[in-house]
């Protein structure tokens, strides 16, 4: 395949990945988002949760492993937890999974956490925008053909 | 630190440790031993709770680590510890794990005495109880130790050969093998003041050379450190989806090396739950993003999902891999990533009860770079 029909291939690519939101801040920006009539890209599926704390490792897992492109996990900034603690729980979380993903070569570049408030729908929209473009330029998740995990 | 000596008897290592330990139910100060004893078949020496020193035939040299020790203290202690001192005779991996397990609430300490023993390395179960030798493992083990040879290395459970550190910490009294001619004198030495007070008043002669112990001990931990070290630098190649999905392919999903795991103390388990039940659509619906899907499924979800909740207690006594029925070897993956996140986390499991568990504290000011750009 000549290089120019790779670059082809890759702009044909949507990819798709999975977020997950927590209901007081990510969720309620991404609801601003929506009804400010911000443009994002729809290749974000988007699952709200109570926390990015009550965000286990296992289902960030399960999303990569049955082929999504990139997982998101949108919390409170810190300090802002409805929960007190629960993003910076998330952070260490992260850490741990990143960690892990980085020692078994499983691309963990493809998950995401990022802080976004209630009133920052102009943030999800960006961080959208440049997540989508970052998981195009990776390209499909190499996890995705494999059917034998 | 209080250091004195048990005097072996015509070279008969195991009836003289007995000796010590009928002495110290005898003294009354434990009411009980759990200690490793061979079963009537030979084939397996299983930790037993002894109470009358009658029936005392212990083995704690026994090369083999059938289940969890520290699993088995924390089933006897967690709904109430003993109302009287009770001595559990341990491995360094198995007290490692019993800290981990203090710290998670799963076991209690109180009125329990760790006596650690040095460990050379245990054989696989099924090892121990085929032995092809013509001694018993027991015998066999002793005799290369004392010669210094490698006779044994190749029986060994290869996460022996690069334990993590086989000298005891955290215990209160600690069989000293290193460091001795054990076939005239076995080291004991008390670590806390619990030890000393038990050790007073048994019948044990003073140590002279402290030094050689010492040295000893540096020995092997470098010696080990060293084989930990070049094994880790091997196993960086099971990297990339290929690789690992290959190397979990023979997983059947039986979930045995979580129920070796002393770390993995769930009562119920996610992995069990009804979160992986679902209606016949769902998995028709999951058969045709790629066409097509294995059964039983989630095997390999498990085995990372698994890493993620206990990898940071990781205390490296590989009974997981020992309880694979295929023969997985386990260790390859979970000890550089053991020692990768423990890393990470400047973490120790084991190693200090007032070291908390990463995953339930936090600091406002680490990891920032997590989360934003």
């Amino acid at each position: 395949m000549s290089e120019e029909k790779k670059d082809h291939k890759k702009e044909d690519f949507e990819p798709r990945i999975v977020g997950f939101l927590c209901n007081w801040c990510s969720y309620a920006g991404a609801d601003l988002a929506g009804t400010s009539r911000i443009q994002y890209p729809p290749n974000v599926r988007i699952i709200r949760v109570m926390c990015s704390g009550s965000v286990d490792s296992m289902y960030i897992l399960r999303a990569l492993l049955e082929g999504a492109d990139g997982v998101f996990v949108g919390g409170c900034h810190p300090g802002d937890c409805h929960y007190i603690d629960g993003n910076y729980k998330a952070r260490r979380r992260m850490v741990l999974l990143e960690n892990i993903l980085g020692t078994l070569g499983l691309e963990k570049e493809r998950v995401w956490l990022r802080w976004i408030s209630a009133s920052e729908g102009q943030k999800f929209a960006d961080t959208m925008k440049e997540m989508t473009e970052s998981i195009r330029k990776l390209g499909p998740s190499p996890i995705a053909k494999h059917w034998n995990l | 630190m209080t250091q004195k000596v048990i005097k072996v008897k015509d070279n008969d290592v195991i009836g003289s440790t007995n000796e010590f330990f009928r002495q110290l139910l005898s003294s009354g100060k434990i009411q009980a031993l759990l200690v490793p004893q061979n079963t009537p078949s030979k084939k397996v020496a299983f930790p037993v709770l002894i109470s009358d020193p009658k029936k005392l035939h212990a083995d704690i040299i026994a090369p083999i680590l059938p289940a969890s020790t520290a699993a088995m203290v924390s089933k006897m202690t967690k709904v109430q510890p003993p109302a009287k001192p009770i001595g559990v005779v341990m491995r360094s991996c198995q007290i490692r794990a019993l800290i981990e397990l203090v710290k998670l609430n799963q076991a209690n300490l109180i009125n329990i005495v760790i006596i650690g023993v040095d460990c050379p390395g245990t054989f696989p179960l099924n090892t121990y109880a085929e032995f092809p030798e013509k001694k018993t493992p027991t015998h066999f083990l002793l005799e290369a130790w004392v010669k210094k040879s490698d006779d044994a290395e190749k029986y060994f459970r290869s996460v022996c050969r690069m334990c993590k550190d086989p000298i005891p910490t955290n215990a209160d009294i600690i069989l000293g093998f290193y460091g001795t001619d054990f076939e005239k004198e076995i080291i004991v030495e008390a670590h806390s003041d619990v030890g000393k007070e038990i050790l007073k008043d048994l019948p044990l002669e003073d140590e002279k050379e402290g030094k050689s112990r010492e040295k000893a001990v540096k020995e092997i931990r470098d010696e080990k450190t060293k084989k930990r070290a070049l094994f880790l630098k091997e196993k960086e190649g099971i990297k990339g989806i290929d690789k690992v999905a290959e190397f979990f392919d023979k997983c059947v999903n039986c979930h045995n090396c979580r129920q070796a795991c002393p770390i993995c103390y769930c009562k119920e388990c996610l992995f069990d739950s009804s979160v992986f039940d679902a209606e016949a659509y769902k998995f028709l619906r999951r058969a045709e993003v790629k066409g097509l899907f294995k059964m039983p499924n989630d095997a390999l979800l498990f085995q990372l999902g698994r890493m993620n909740h206990m990898i940071l207690s990781c205390v490296e006594c590989g009974l997981c891999e020992q309880a694979c029925p295929n023969n997985i070897p386990l260790m390859e993956v979970f000890i550089p990533a053991a020692e990768n996140a423990q890393k990470e986390f400047d973490y120790h499991p084991g190693k200090d009860r007032t070291e908390k568990v990463p995953m339930i504290v936090y600091r406002e000011d680490e990891f920032l770079e997590v989360g934003e750009k």
